[in-house]
């Protein structure tokens, strides 16, 4: 399998050449345009029950799609995420990452998805009650609204509760007031993520809030 | 000490592929595009010996763009390291090469303040679409934020929240309040993400006046003041964006964004500007808001008022205007009937 991560970091899209007998799944709706040979099949998101609680908690759709090449030569796929943003690829080599939910777009069909408690403090920071591990071997694609800037984490670091894409599993997570009850109030920060440990964490440069909080003035 | 690694680079382009991928290649670790493609036809081939982990993952994450893959071999010791014979090649991976690592290859590219740079050393990435303010505040230095703008920041940074001047923000829907950040005990890193979609610009001021469209302030230095100001009635209530300006003046980095692309334009005489797309101009540009051409220009040729600068000096402008998207997202808009 080959794949490309093209159109920059305003409307990335990726390319994707599957070999025969290759295949890879998608979040529904992710196809925009494919070979005419490839097989689409809409699958259940690992399970009945495993699919309601990822739609519902993991901010993932109940449906994947998995894209199959059956033919004898290679077959291209095209794959974009909803938001405006930037799309990011990691290659998994028996490690695992954590992403916030919404991020998944596509993986190899050899990585495993699977849904992780991330508890309350991840919740009242407003990154979901659960969140998204993928881990095994193979390439995983995800993206969110804004470029994405890996930092490295060494220690402890900030991050704006919204702005969080993905970690690694060596990073924890704490939540705390931005600054005094007074200035957490009006300086319009609030609650921030506290991140502890050593590893990536990939933070996403633009936030929905920040948009709303941009446009909703100049609408009457 | 830290672990190191020889990097080993593995790919399986075609040659129309390799001479494409050798371009980005020779940039990036700033050699010859001739010698990288060399070097591309000869791997699976070790490219770099004793890196860092760190290192090895900005290599890893800039290669990846160009469909070449790498290994890391873990290395022994030190020793091991200076006693090995050279490697093929000894790429430097400069700092620009590195920052730039982590965007898509078409951007506009990550602007690192120089080092002889007066104010606080920053860079902007993510260029020019989502465009993101990383500034490092030295020791016991304090930097102006735009109220919830800050997206990251180390945790020796304090935040402080203080009234901006002027009422006037209530009026604009804005924020009244502007975020102080103060490094505590050594330099900190604060990350600002602005709201809009955009470019983002830098201006070091020394003491000259640089005017500010009202929503485009991102951030500043401790001896910038930003006041809001009344444009007058009628500059404001036809300039498009608000009735307020923001005035920017004293001595330090000034640091403001755009929507869309940003142009830098010089004026000496006169220049029009459509009035959504002013973002900043210096002090000493007059200007005053008319109509292109006659009234049946206004009405029909759907540009309305412009601002005719006159003077010498400069102009921010950007690419797009927040009307416009308004204008053309607002039908799809679900819409709740008032009353």
């Amino acid at each position: 399998m080959q794949a490309e991560i093209k159109g920059g970091s305003a409307f990335s899209y990726v390319e994707i050449d599957l070999e025969p007998g290759e295949s890879v799944i998608t979040e529904s709706d992710a196809m925009s345009s494919m070979d005419a040979r490839l097989e689409l099949k809409a699958i259940l998101n690992g399970g009945f029950w495993r699919a309601l609680l990822r739609k519902f908690l993991g901010g993932e759709t109940f449906f994947v799609s998995r894209f199959s090449n059956q033919t004898d030569s290679k077959a291209r796929l095209t794959i974009v995420q909803p938001t405006p943003g930037e799309v990011k690829c990691e290659e998994l080599n028996g490690g695992s990452l954590f992403l916030q939910p919404g991020a998944f777009l596509a993986c190899e069909e050899t990585v495993s998805l699977g849904l992780q408690w991330a508890g309350l403090v991840s919740w009242i920071a407003g990154e979901g009650l659960f969140r998204l591990v993928v881990s095994g071997q193979g390439k995983v694609w995800y993206g969110a609204y804004g470029a994405l800037l890996t930092r490295e984490i060494d220690g402890e670091f900030i991050v704006d509760s919204g702005h969080l894409v993905a970690y690694d599993p060596t990073i924890k997570l704490r939540l705390q007031l931005a600054a005094g009850l007074f200035s957490s109030f009006f300086g319009g920060e609030g609650l921030v993520t506290r991140v502890q440990g050593k590893g990536r964490v990939v933070i996403q440069t633009r936030s929905i809030g920040g948009l709303t909080s941009w446009v909703n003035p100049k609408l009457y | 000490m830290t672990a190191l690694f020889n990097i080993r680079m593995h790919h399986s382009l075609d040659a129309a592929q390799i001479s494409e991928a050798a371009v980005h290649f020779a940039k990036l670790f700033k050699i010859e595009p001739e010698k990288a493609e060399q070097l591309l036809h000869k791997a699976p081939v070790v490219i770099r010996k004793g890196a860092s982990e760190e290192m090895a993952g900005k290599i890893g994450t800039a290669l990846q763009k160009l469909g070449i893959t790498i290994s890391l071999e873990p290395v022994a010791d030190a020793a091991a390291t200076a006693a090995a014979p050279a490697p093929v090649a000894a790429p430097e991976a400069t700092p620009e090469a590195e920052q730039s690592a982590g965007h898509a290859v078409n951007d506009g590219g990550t602007v690192v303040s120089p080092p002889d740079h007066p104010g606080y050393p920053f860079r902007i990435e993510g260029r020019p679409d989502f465009s993101f303010l990383t500034v490092m505040v030295p020791g016991e230095q304090m930097l102006k934020v735009e109220a919830s703008a800050m997206a990251t920041m180390d945790t020796n940074v304090e935040m402080k929240t203080k009234m901006r001047g002027g009422l006037s923000r209530l009026l604009t829907g804005e924020s009244i309040f502007i975020n102080e950040f103060h490094a505590r005990g050594g330099a900190g890193e604060v990350g600002v993400a602005p709201g809009a979609p955009g470019d983002m610009g830098h201006v070091y001021l020394d003491g000259n006046v640089i005017y500010l469209q009202n929503s485009a302030f991102v951030a500043c230095g401790p001896k910038v003041e930003i006041e809001t100001k009344w444009q007058g009635l009628t500059k404001g209530f036809f300039s498009g964006e608000s009735l307020f300006l923001i005035r920017a003046v004293g001595q330090g980095d000034l640091w403001f964004n755009t929507y869309g692309a940003m142009i830098e334009i010089d004026v000496d005489g006169e220049y029009v500007v459509d009035t959504g797309n002013i973002v900043a101009f210096t002090e000493g540009l007059e200007y005053k808001v008319s109509k292109v051409g006659g009234y049946k220009s206004l009405f029909f040729s759907g540009e309305g008022f412009v601002c005719r600068f006159s003077g010498k000096g400069k102009v921010w402008i950007q690419t797009r205007g927040v009307q416009a998207l308004l204008t053309w997202v607002h039908p799809f808009r679900p819409v709740k009937k008032r009353g």
